[in-house]
């Protein structure tokens, strides 16, 4: 595939091997170990391949363990692969080249960058200094955050008196002071409540499409990447198990319809209609396959007191669950990989 | 140029915080006093015996006495500090921020936590050194200041990689909450000259825990004391021994990324 420019971020069958150390448990095990090492490998990322073009906002998920962050930390300059290539903004990130590092961030929701004890502004000043960002930018830059997430009254408290969310809207705020063009976004919302979250993902639509700046984005809600990514890669157990977007997604990885009806009083024996996901007093929940959802829609209008009903897509979190619940033979990466659109 | 514009910056920044907190402040002026207390009275002990110890005098060990707290407060109020908090960050994972910064990493975990009140010891450390210097009263010639600044200088740089080298052996193993205070309290032999000492306590204080090159050479500088060859080696210690902290900074680094594995 060719495009018109150049891919801002592009990776070709990236691996990452940890050698960790195992010990079995028992004393004389532990004393073995003190001059003995056992180590055994595990694979974290197995050989993974995409690109992203600019200004691209990409949603990256995958349970626990399955290589999200790792992968992130590799892009991000922070590990070297074990094998294969990535290419950030026409760099190898593992180099650390400071023309690289000055054009990106990582943000990672469960780990703080501010310095806890003095206020917010004080750490946005080292940040300054430390990226050589010039007077006058550095205040249109802290403006036009300001702007987003209502910044001002947080400034001059130190960060140990934030909330979890003021804290993750300064963190994400002091990392874009130098407004960079690629962005790695680990679990931004983790631990914050709705509102919050909401918050964030509007300011981070915001910062991308006002700067053409490309995501990376992982999170376990999937209202993140719903609201945000048009495109989402899938990892699992380390590979790649699905690139496209996110309607595709659950076309592909759901053979299921969800059938909801109202009834106008309630009824005996509704087994016989199939597999039922929930009764709330008159309102039913049933899960039919795709191939089956007119048949049993028929049938339902026909043999009950109806008085609405809808087919629907089953939640992205369920057809996510589904995947990765899913025995390992049957989400076999290798099979299930999809070309992006 | 980076480095000095990032070390004032924190030098401010910790100012403008710690002027909130006086309790530390009167903590920190409690702490030197005693320290110096110990000192001078340690000295007067040895002085009310006798008149020269291993051959200084009495003001000549004040002048080591002086450098003593001048070097130690530098060391804690930036390098210290720093290192510490650079190896909780390995700990907790928080490095990677560090490692994402265009501005040398290195540089950066060596002037990151700056102990403000730390600056008392360095006062006293020059008030002690100027009592001494005027009681001396033997004119200090250009060739005396010289040898003082040069080997100060070059005490630092080694004191610096010392500690650099200690910390940065927690890429390896994971848990070595203590390990700077091994230099804390072999640090607190610098009070007196190392030349007092035995000889295999003297080697070990001086390539093993460089405390003779913080301490005791300037002060031999200061009072005139140093040969040339003494000041020659401080300086080629002074060349290498940062190299080889920078050095090994990088094999850390290598694996902390996991490019050695």
């Amino acid at each position: 595939m060719i495009e018109s420019t150049a891919p801002a971020l592009s990776v070709r069958d990236l691996r990452k091997t940890y050698s960790v150390p195992e010990r079995e448990s028992g004393m004389r095990a532990s004393i073995r170990s003190l001059w003995r090492r056992r180590t055994s490998e595990v694979v974290a990322v197995a050989g993974i391949t995409f690109d992203v073009a600019p200004g691209e906002v990409v949603g990256f998920l995958g349970p626990n363990g399955a290589g999200k962050t790792t992968t992130l930390k590799m892009l991000a300059g922070l590990l070297h692969p074990t094998a294969g290539e990535a290419r950030v903004l026409g760099f190898e990130p593992w180099q650390r080249e400071h023309d690289y590092l000055r054009q990106m961030t990582l943000v990672m929701g469960q780990r703080n960058q501010l310095v806890w004890d003095i206020p917010v502004a004080d750490s946005y000043e080292l940040n300054r200094a430390i990226y050589a960002i010039p007077i006058d930018d550095y205040r249109g830059a802290l403006a036009e955050l300001d702007e987003l997430l209502e910044l001002g009254p947080l400034l001059p408290k130190p960060v140990r008196n934030l909330s979890l969310g003021e804290r993750m809207k300064c963190e994400l705020a002091g990392a874009l002071l130098h407004r960079p063009r690629m962005l790695f976004l680990d679990e931004p919302t983790l631990g914050l409540d709705v509102t919050a979250q909401r918050r964030i993902r509007a300011f981070v639509a915001a910062y991308a499409e006002r700067h053409q700046a490309t995501v990376l984005l992982t999170s376990h809600y999937m209202a993140d990447v719903e609201a945000l990514a048009e495109r989402v890669i899938v990892i699992h157990r380390g590979g790649l198990l699905f690139d496209g977007a996110l309607g595709t997604l659950v076309e592909r990885f759901s053979p299921f319809k969800t059938v909801t009806v109202d009834l106008d009083y309630p009824v005996e024996g509704l087994e016989r209609f199939g597999e039922i996901v929930s009764i709330e007093e008159l309102r039913i929940t049933l899960r039919a396959p795709k191939s089956e959802a007119a048949a049993l829609t028929a049938r339902l209008l026909a043999e009950l007191p109806v008085i609405d009903l809808s087919v629907s897509d089953p939640p992205i979190d369920e057809v996510i669950d589904r995947v990765f619940s899913a025995p390992a033979d049957e989400a076999e990466p290798a099979r299930l990989v999809g070309t992006s659109a | 140029m980076t480095a000095l514009r990032l070390l004032w910056l924190h030098l401010r920044i910790g100012v403008m915080n710690e002027l909130q907190y006086r309790a530390n402040f009167v903590l920190q002026l409690g702490e030197s006093a005693i320290g110096l207390l110990t000192a001078l009275l340690g000295l007067g002990i040895v002085f009310a015996k006798t008149d020269d110890l291993g051959g200084w005098s009495p003001d000549e060990l004040l002048v080591v006495v002086g450098i003593y707290f001048l070097v130690g407060g530098l060391a804690q109020m930036v390098v210290q500090p720093s290192l510490q908090r650079f190896m909780e960050d390995v700990r907790q994972g928080t490095l990677d921020f560090t490692l994402t910064k265009p501005v040398d990493a290195q540089t950066l975990v060596s002037i990151r936590q700056v102990e403000v009140w730390k600056l008392v010891d360095i006062a006293i450390g020059i008030g002690v050194l100027v009592v001494a210097l005027v009681r001396l009263g033997h004119a200090i010639g250009p060739a005396e200041a010289a040898a003082f600044l040069v080997a100060l200088l070059a005490g630092a740089a080694i004191v610096y990689a010392f500690l650099m080298i200690l910390a940065t052996c927690v890429f390896w193993f994971i848990r070595l909450d203590n390990i700077l205070v091994i230099f804390q309290s072999m640090y607190e032999a610098g009070r007196w000259p190392i030349t007092i000492y035995p000889s295999w306590l003297r080697l070990g204080l001086t390539f093993l825990v460089p405390i003779g090159f913080a301490v005791t050479v300037p002060a031999q500088g200061l009072v005139g004391r140093l040969t040339l060859e003494l000041l020659a080696g401080a300086v080629a210690l002074a060349v290498a021994m940062p190299l080889a902290a920078r050095w090994f900074w990088h094999l850390g680094l290598r694996r902390y990324g996991g490019a050695s594995a």
